[in-house]
């Protein structure tokens, strides 16, 4: 065994202009799937940290009910947003802050235009501690302290024609579906996280709560946790603490924009990856089945001195191996230097064809396991794809192949 | 032969339908005559049933004039006590107390969280707003299927059964478009109201939300000859 891998190391040696040709394959090859997997899973994880941080937080308590019926009456399936009720949630283990929001629909007017729109009422102290990226998806010189503050997609505001400093009466069916306005006024423009929220608004939870006549009430509860990664687990505590009464989620059930985005990621990086590792490997194949025929007269030498077929084949996947490990070891190394310097430094990534849409911050990550699992692919691979080559090595004929034919 | 005695048959079905039936526009003229007849003043009284169970029950004072001028004044509940709803026209308003301000409201939109529209309050004039079809006969009713005119009426397509005794709704069927059965009501409990044969009471069913119904009934409904100008302008609201 040994003796055929310092033979197969030899003879990767001995011909230093078609290695090191297959080796920039390899290294290309490699080099450029490490870095597709690193920006994708840092993407992947700049995905959901953004809408955690800035818009969901980890984890979110409902009413039982609440988020099947998002789309008729949620009001009536409320929770207590009161500070007893609000301590009990952040004493549970794993908890960092807590945040009551009240969300709804009704009809900003402003002058003689009506327009209907979706609002979430917000606590700004409290939803900074749970969500402190929030104000990335501000435009820049907006405010959300006043109690009359009202923050506008810009697709509402310009329909409307409002503009910051200006009022605008929002009206409402309260709990039990009377009617009721307040005043407002315009202190900033809002900024989607992602295509397809169209018009919607925030205002002061005060304030929502006295339009819709539910003081000391939420829709929603946004929890913000120690360690993202185990959300689940903080989930389950407070489903124990809570009871039936209530429901809670984890970041993944209540933004499916964010889960589909990384799922999508993930189908198109395995797609590119593989593409890229198949050439990388056919090239191998190719350079292989030459060395095989170059060699002939090597391999006739070798079977008239007693080798065995299966040592020539054996041979041949020796090599095919080794390069394969140099190479992908190589490929490893320039991937993981372009992923670790892109990951300290960072990059600003907006999505594909969105518009007004905040960009996503990326650390480019690849962890060890994935790099050695890859590595061991471009390994295996190089192996497979010699097995043709191989197989007809161990196939010459031995009179022939001395005569060079 | 046969075909010219086919032939002869079908061009003389529609002379005979016609001699039976009234004309739709005469059926439509008639509902709006019972529903909505030019002036009068009356209490209406609102009750939402929602689908956990709960009802509220609104309590108005309304006035209509001419075809197109409504104005509502709400006493009961006390959240609501205070608001009025003003109709001109195609435009209508909901007045708040606390602001102090009118508002506009959208045909279409939920009245006061009820399964009625606004329009379907505020905007009782199908004539205006609907091109009526005659779709059947039956035994009770005259079934007629109007479609919407404007996109300012309150539905895009209605059935509706009127008694072919005295012309008075029976039920009716809100559509949207698409074909979407929204609304069922019922026209019920009869009453002569000063020389007014009408129903004092309509049942609205959500169909979309099963569970939610809403009623209708009018407590007092007076004919009248005219009414003031002056309270159906926008500057009249809240005093």
């Amino acid at each position: 065994m040994w003796t055929l891998f310092t033979v197969a190391c030899r003879n990767v040696l001995r011909n230093r202009r078609r290695t090191a040709l297959t080796l920039a394959a390899l290294v290309v090859g490699v080099g450029i799937t490490v870095i597709v997997h690193g920006f994708v899973n840092g993407m992947k994880r700049g995905i959901v940290v953004q809408f955690v941080t800035a818009a969901t937080g980890a984890v979110q308590v409902h009413h039982a009910g609440y988020v099947k019926n998002v789309l008729s009456t949620p009001l009536s399936l409320d929770v207590p947003a009161d500070d007893a009720f609000l301590s009990r949630v952040s004493h549970v283990e794993g908890v960092t802050a807590v945040a009551p929001r009240l969300q709804f629909s009704g009809t900003m007017s402003v002058g003689d235009e009506s327009l209907f729109f979706t609002a979430l009422g917000l606590d700004p102290e409290r939803e900074q501690a749970v969500c402190p990226r929030r104000a990335l998806t501000r435009l820049p010189g907006s405010t959300f302290k006043e109690d009359a503050d009202l923050l506008l997609a810009e697709s509402l505001s310009s329909a409307v024609g409002l503009h910051p400093g200006t009022e605008a009466v929002l009206l409402a069916a309260d709990r039990d579906g009377a009617l009721n306005a307040e005043a407002a006024k315009m202190s900033g423009t809002l900024l989607a996280l992602g295509p397809g929220e169209a018009r919607f608004g925030q205002v002061s939870l005060a304030m929502a709560q006295r339009l819709l006549r539910m003081e000391g009430r939420a829709t929603e509860l946004a929890v913000s946790v120690k360690d993202l990664d185990r959300a689940p687990e903080v989930a389950g505590r407070l489903r124990a603490e809570l009871g039936p009464e209530y429901e809670v989620h984890t970041w993944d059930e209540v933004a499916p924009v964010a889960k589909d985005a990384m799922e999508r990621m993930g189908n198109l990086s395995s797609t590119v990856t593989t593409v890229f590792l198949v050439l990388m490997l056919l090239g191998v194949a190719n350079t292989s089945l030459m060395t095989v025929l170059e060699r002939t007269r090597e391999i006739g030498t070798m079977m008239a001195v007693g080798v065995r077929r299966s040592w020539i084949a054996a041979l041949f996947l020796a090599e095919a191996a080794v390069m394969g490990l140099l190479g992908a070891a190589g490929g490893a190394l320039v991937g993981m230097a372009v992923v670790a310097h892109l990951g300290r430094k960072g990059l600003s990534f907006v999505p594909m064809g969105a518009k007004g849409v905040i960009p996503i911050e990326v650390h480019p990550a690849m962890p060890p396991g994935e790099l050695a699992l890859l590595v061991a692919v471009a390994v295996v691979g190089a192996a497979l794809f010699s097995l043709y080559p191989a197989w007809r090595a161990s196939r010459l004929r031995p009179v022939q192949a001395l005569a060079g034919n | 032969m046969k075909s010219l005695a086919l032939l002869l048959c079908l061009s003389l079905l529609p002379l005979a339908a016609s001699a039976a039936s009234p004309s739709p526009e005469e059926l439509l003229r008639q509902y709006d005559a019972v529903m909505g007849p030019a002036s009068f003043e009356a209490v209406m009284v609102m009750t939402a049933h929602r689908e956990d169970g709960s009802t509220r029950t609104y309590r108005m004072k309304v006035m209509k004039s001419g075809t197109d001028r409504f104005r509502a004044w709400f006493q009961e509940p006390a959240a609501s006590r205070g608001q009025e709803m003003l109709r001109v026209g195609d435009n209508s308003w909901v007045y708040m107390p606390n602001l102090k301000r009118a508002l506009r409201i959208a045909n279409r939109d939920s009245f006061q969280g009820g399964d009625f529209n606004n329009a379907d309050v505020l905007r009782t004039n199908y004539t205006r707003d609907y091109e009526a079809k005659l779709l059947a006969e039956e035994e009770q009713a005259w079934v007629l299927e109007l479609h919407a005119k404007t996109e300012d009426a309150a539905y895009d397509r209605i059935k509706l059964w009127l008694s072919k005794a005295d012309g008075v709704p029976l039920k009716g069927e809100y559509y949207t478009v698409s074909g979407k059965l929204l609304r069922t009501a019922e026209f019920t409990e009869v009453r002569d109201f000063g020389g007014l044969r009408r129903p004092a009471r309509v049942l609205m069913r959500n169909m979309i939300v099963t569970q939610r119904f809403s009623e209708l009934t009018f407590d007092r409904f007076e004919l009248r000859d005219a009414l003031p100008n002056g309270r159906f302008v926008l500057d009249d609201l809240g005093r």
